[in-house]
């Protein structure tokens, strides 16, 4: 019976095949001598059996769906900037300032800095006895001017940069007005796009629909791509549709401008402005073969001619 | 950009073409596997939208670190351990939610995972139709109450049909291991299929 129950405990793995091949000898040359032990390999067979009927069928839709966004992640992707890899010294200051990526620096870039403090002041000569200098910190702060005071003493003026964290919520005007001036920041496309990536949520608000709309026109392709997800809710909406037109009209990039016929031919009913747009794109002679593609198949479609009247 | 010798260049020729940047071999590189990592997806998480956010997260992992893929193991192992972590973690998010929609919507319509199942089963026999339908709802609640490994484990091994040394390395653990979360999987389905079958 000890060895019924021992064996039965391996009948899983037995149909899985994955018992060893003394253990599998052992199992059947128990099931040999032992018919209940049989009738219960045959429970289990249909037990194994009765999985297979859960098995979900793909859905040839789904699999299309998930191939096209994929694509089109694809090229956005591609055409993200890449950032520059930092050096031993950016990474320092990031490590002890307040960037998020390399936060777990930060510890061991205090601890550095700690070092080199205790360090400079036994080696260093004191510096300045009302302790009035012990706050700064190499590059933090500039030179402005210099003085003689009328005691004999010197006054020196400092311009400070300090970093200094906010936190607050996107539905305060405020600190949303600090989000859409860094989305439009020239010097840095990277900001731009993350910035997009957080403003995408309130696209309804006027002020941050028109920093979206702006952002179909940045120099950076990932920055547009953003924009253009962000804004892909809207794409009824007049003035959207409009700069989703011009996107088609100038954008050099084949993925987003494909994007942008898909947002504008959604639904039954396209609109006079976006027939004419196909229509032109095809009149000047498409240059991008799945753009010039995609317009044929939407002017067909439409029952349009691909020529303008 | 053309893929440089046709479409039969074999997988580490494709990998090593990715790599450089072709990205034909890479489109290549994901229609040799998405259908297998969509339907893993698809039977694990049972929503299309889930399915569908691995699937991307996926393969844009895939795609952002293949550069660091230095074939140490198989591409297939290194893309389900991919695919497995991200399943992993929404089934864990999932049950905490105690979220187990019996009817999910797909793109074709609303369905349920247990109609899925092809009519000649069951003979047109109107009795047997009742009794598989709730055999099916039965495995259903059970798969359900297994941990996120096991179900792993277990989808892995019944319905992709990976051995458990693979299995294994998928998961970061060892063969014996990836056979105990098996073996107690089956154990916990036998339980409570002990009424129907």
């Amino acid at each position: 019976m000890k060895d019924c129950s021992s064996v039965r405990e391996q009948f899983a793995l037995l149909l899985y095949g994955e018992l060893s091949f003394d253990d599998e000898e052992r199992v059947e040359s128990h099931l040999d001598v032992c018919g209940e032990c049989r009738t219960a390999l045959a429970r289990e067979k249909a037990v194994h059996a009765a999985f297979d009927q859960i098995e979900i069928t793909l859905s040839p839709s789904l699999l299309r769906e998930c191939r096209e966004d994929l694509r089109i992640r694809l090229m956005e992707e591609a055409a993200m900037p890449v950032p520059a890899r930092a050096g031993w010294w950016e990474k320092f200051v990031d490590a002890i300032t307040l960037r998020p990526t390399i936060g777990m620096l930060r510890p061991a870039g205090a601890l550095t800095l700690l070092a080199i403090g205790f360090a400079a002041a036994r080696m260093l000569p004191v510096m300045n006895v009302n302790g009035q200098f012990a706050a700064l910190v190499p590059g933090a702060a500039r030179v402005r001017y210099v003085e003689p005071a009328s005691d004999g003493k010197i006054q020196i003026v400092l311009d400070e940069t300090r970093q200094r964290v906010v936190s607050g919520k996107l539905d305060d005007p405020q600190f949303r007005a600090l989000l859409l001036t860094a989305a439009k920041d020239p010097a840095d496309p990277g900001l731009r796009a993350e910035t997009i990536d957080i403003l995408n949520t309130r696209a309804q608000l006027t002020d941050v629909r028109d920093v979206l709309i702006a952002g179909l026109h940045d120099q950076n392709a990932g920055v547009r791509a953003k924009a253009l997800g962000a804004l892909k809710p809207f794409a009824q909406q007049p003035e959207v549709r409009t700069a989703f037109v011009e996107l088609l009209l100038s954008d050099s990039n084949q993925g987003l401008r494909t994007q942008a016929i898909d947002l504008l031919t959604k639904g039954a009913n396209v609109d006079r402005q976006t027939i004419g747009t196909l229509q032109e794109l095809m009149q000047r002679g498409e240059q991008q073969g799945y753009v010039r593609e995609r317009c044929r198949r939407v002017l067909e479609a439409m029952n349009a001619s691909a020529e303008t009247f | 950009m053309a893929l440089k010798s046709g479409l039969l260049m074999d997988e580490t020729a494709l990998i090593r073409a990715a790599q450089d940047g072709d990205h034909a071999a890479f489109e290549q590189l994901v229609r040799a596997y998405d259908q297998s990592v969509l339907r893993l997806a698809m039977n694990l998480l049972r929503s299309p939208e889930d399915a569908h956010d691995v699937y991307q997260e996926a393969f844009l992992r895939v795609f952002r670190n293949l550069h660091s893929f230095r074939f140490d193991c198989s591409f297939h192992t290194w893309l389900y351990r991919i695919v497995t972590n991200l399943c992993l973690d929404h089934m864990r998010k999932r049950k905490v939610r105690k979220e187990e929609p019996t009817v999910v919507s797909t793109t074709d319509g609303p369905m349920d995972r247990m109609d899925a199942v092809p009519e000649e089963r069951v003979d047109g026999d109107p009795q047997r139709h009742l009794f598989s339908g709730q055999v099916r709802r039965r495995i259903k609640e059970v798969l359900g109450e297994l941990t996120p490994r096991e179900r792993m484990v277990f989808e892995l091994r019944h319905y992709q049909g990976l051995r458990l040394r693979r299995i294994g390395e998928v998961l970061g653990t060892t063969e014996e291991a990836a056979k105990n979360c098996l073996f107690r999987a089956t154990q916990k389905m036998r339980a409570a299929l002990g009424d129907f079958i």
